[in-house]
């Protein structure tokens, strides 16, 4: 789960890293209090859950005088379709450099993987592409609660000494938030010392709740629903709800419908062991997206019980047409209930999907 | 065979939960069927002195250890314990671990494997459905009655979706040397990369079907690793960028990982690339045409 930028300021501050002084908002009234504070310019940043709201217009300046008017402004504002509820406004820093700092989990070495470059501010995938060797990198050791100063200096190389500490920090920072990826970009200088300008973190799912999160903002109000039966779901577009067991072979479902030309509405993982009310909650919570014409049920394995999940498809009785194909334990059981109350059966995952692209189409 | 054999001796840890004591079952009943030792003895803290489909349980894998000549461990222990599992095996002198166990956050699993790794053991999974080499050994909960014995190694990210792979390749007359779930989540013990060198060293394996799926690019990396003759397939041509699609590493950050550059590449480097699962069998045949 992302964690708004003001939630990311307040824990890497709590570390020891500088941020910009700045004041949360909830309305443009609340910035009277704070207007001695933030100088005679500062900006105004709306704390939306979406990506590249720079562009979207979620970033103002703003001065003493006009303050109050570009903070009711900000609040007028939907940045990608999201209303402002909460507005950052923070001093401006009189900017000497930027750098970039991240440290996120690499899938290769299996290790904390800690990037810094001098040529910060910009987009990070860019300078990847365009000047790889301008990026630094170091692996460190998961097993050490801090970073040896020699991989600092390789990362420094010839930049400030005083970044040392910021990047011993945020390892800390990583380490104890379960962080996936806890990003600095901007890391500036400036006349009074090294700042955080910005800062992303993101949390990793399997450890929100000892982080004391309760619920994952990062999820749709269906996907919620989804969470409590313990379902992967996630929503598309399309017409055809799709419902299988297991990541691989529901992902693997999706891409086969748009193989055959059809389009998927969501994708659905009952996850193992399939009970009748599992399926049923499964079935109801698909056929409730309005989009949805036909849904696709794909269930494989050994120890899956077919008349259970055929049991839960009755159960769950919706209006639209449900195609299924199953295999497994009790396998002719429930293929004579399904039948016997005329859902069509068919044998192989190409059957069923190409049936259900015609029933879509 | 890689990773055990008829003569592996397998500990189970959880041995006392619901998961456990039902694979524990299914474990020794293909044991039985193919003549191995299966699972020798069943670990869970408190319950030491009972005993699960006649299986002796024990406090600490130490205690197992020193009744049982154990190679391998299958872990069915909730998240939260886990990675101390993990650790407790390896510490043990258990060469071989299968953590099946999903939502280990991953920092624990950083931090067992790295200390499996200092140790000198192999870690598969987490998130995984274990291994199974047809008529040797079953470690994990692959359904057996799906396989057949041959010289196709099978190697992915997924556990239902390799189960439809092998069901199409043992349809099409096509047996498997070993077949390894090598775990949905981002970081993992073994990648592609380990299990592929393991299949270079066997005999029995002649070529390899590897499931990969979005996210990183650890498919790519083990293709390039091998001379091996390999077939693939990349699931979530489909999926949305910053979804996570039921498997933890199953996610398109930042532009990568997606399935599309990863075909690509694959393709790149001169590896078939079915476009469903149901191409993979005659895709296999014609590797054996072609370099056998």
């Amino acid at each position: 789960m992302k964690l708004r930028e003001y939630e990311a300021k307040n824990v890497i501050k709590e570390a020891g890293i500088p941020v910009p002084a700045g004041f949360l908002i909830r309305s443009a009234d609340e910035l009277i209090p704070h207007l001695g504070a933030l100088g005679d310019s500062f900006v105004l940043k709306a704390q939306v859950d979406v990506g590249g709201r720079g562009k979207a217009g979620g970033i103002l300046m703003a001065g003493r005088t006009d303050g109050i008017t570009i903070a009711q402004e900000l609040f007028g504002r939907q940045i990608k379709g999201l209303p402002v509820k909460e507005i950052l406004a923070e001093q401006r820093l009189d900017i000497q450099h930027e750098y970039y700092l991240s440290i996120t989990v690499d899938r290769s070495s299996r290790r904390p993987l800690i990037l810094f470059t001098e040529a910060g501010g910009v987009d990070i995938e860019i300078t990847a592409k365009e000047h790889p060797e301008a990026i630094r990198k170091v692996i460190a050791n998961p097993l050490m609660r801090e970073i040896p100063p020699f991989m600092i200096r390789e990362l420094l190389g010839t930049a400030p000494k005083e970044i040392g500490p910021v990047i011993s920090k945020l390892y800390r920072v990583f380490l104890e938030k379960d962080a996936l990826l806890a990003e600095i970009n901007p890391l500036v200088t400036t006349p009074k010392g090294v700042y955080a300008a910005d800062a992303k973190l993101i949390v990793d799912d399997n450890a929100l709740g000892r982080q004391g999160f309760s619920v994952n903002r990062d999820l749709t109000e269906r996907e919620c629903e989804a969470e409590k039966h313990g379902f992967s779901y996630v929503e598309l577009t399309g017409t055809i709800g799709v419902i299988g067991n297991g990541a691989g072979l529901t992902m693997s479902t999706l891409d086969l419908i748009g193989f055959y030309g059809g389009s998927a509405a969501n994708f659905l993982d009952v996850g193992g062991g399939a009970e009748s009310e599992r399926v049923m909650h499964a079935v109801r919570l698909v056929g409730s997206v309005p989009s949805v014409k036909v849904i696709v049920v794909n269930l494989l394995g050994g120890i899956t019980k077919c008349d259970e999940v055929a049991k839960g498809i009755i159960a769950a009785a919706i209006p639209q047409k449900v195609i299924v194909r199953l295999a497994g334990t009790n396998e002719a059981e429930g293929r004579a209930m399904l039948s016997e109350k005329g859902y069509e059966m068919l044998d192989t995952m190409d059957l069923v999907v190409k049936k259900a692209v015609e029933v879509a189409a | 065979m890689i990773y055990g054999d008829k003569k592996t001796g397998v500990l189970v840890q959880g041995a006392t939960g619901k998961q456990g004591e039902f694979h524990i079952g299914l474990m020794n009943a293909y044991a039985q069927q193919v003549g191995g030792r299966g699972v020798v003895a069943g670990v869970t803290p408190g319950k030491g002195g009972k005993e699960v489909h006649g299986v002796p349980v024990y406090n600490t894998v130490k205690e197992a250890m020193r009744d049982h000549d154990i190679s391998a461990g299958v872990i069915f222990v909730p998240a939260a314990a886990a990675a101390d599992s993990i650790m407790e095996e390896a510490t043990a002198g258990i060469q071989t671990i299968v953590a099946i166990t999903e939502h280990i956050p991953v920092h624990d699993t950083m931090k067992a494997i790295a200390y499996a790794e200092m140790e000198g053991c192999c870690v598969i999974g987490p998130n995984c459905p274990g291994l199974l080499s047809p008529g040797e050994l079953k470690m994990g909960i692959m359904p057996s009655g799906l396989f057949l014995p041959g010289n196709v190694g099978v190697i992915s990210r997924s556990g239902t979706l390799t189960y439809e792979v092998v069901d199409e390749l043992t349809r099409a007359g096509i047996g498997q040397s070993t077949v390894v779930g090598i775990g949905g989540d981002p970081v993992i013990g073994q990648t592609f990369v380990d299990v592929l060198e393991r299949f270079g060293n066997d005999p029995q394996t002649k070529a390899v079907v590897l499931i990969g799926e979005v996210g990183g690019n650890l498919e790519e990396e083990g293709a390039k690793s091998t001379d091996l003759p390999i077939v693939s397939y990349i699931a979530g041509i489909s999926a949305p960028p910053d979804k996570r699609m039921g498997h933890a590493g199953a996610i398109v950050e930042g532009g990568e990982g997606d399935a599309r550059s990863k075909i690509a590449r694959l393709k790149k480097m001169g590896v078939p690339v079915a476009s469903r699962p149901s191409e993979i069998p005659q895709i296999v045949r014609n590797l054996f045409r072609d370099h056998c």
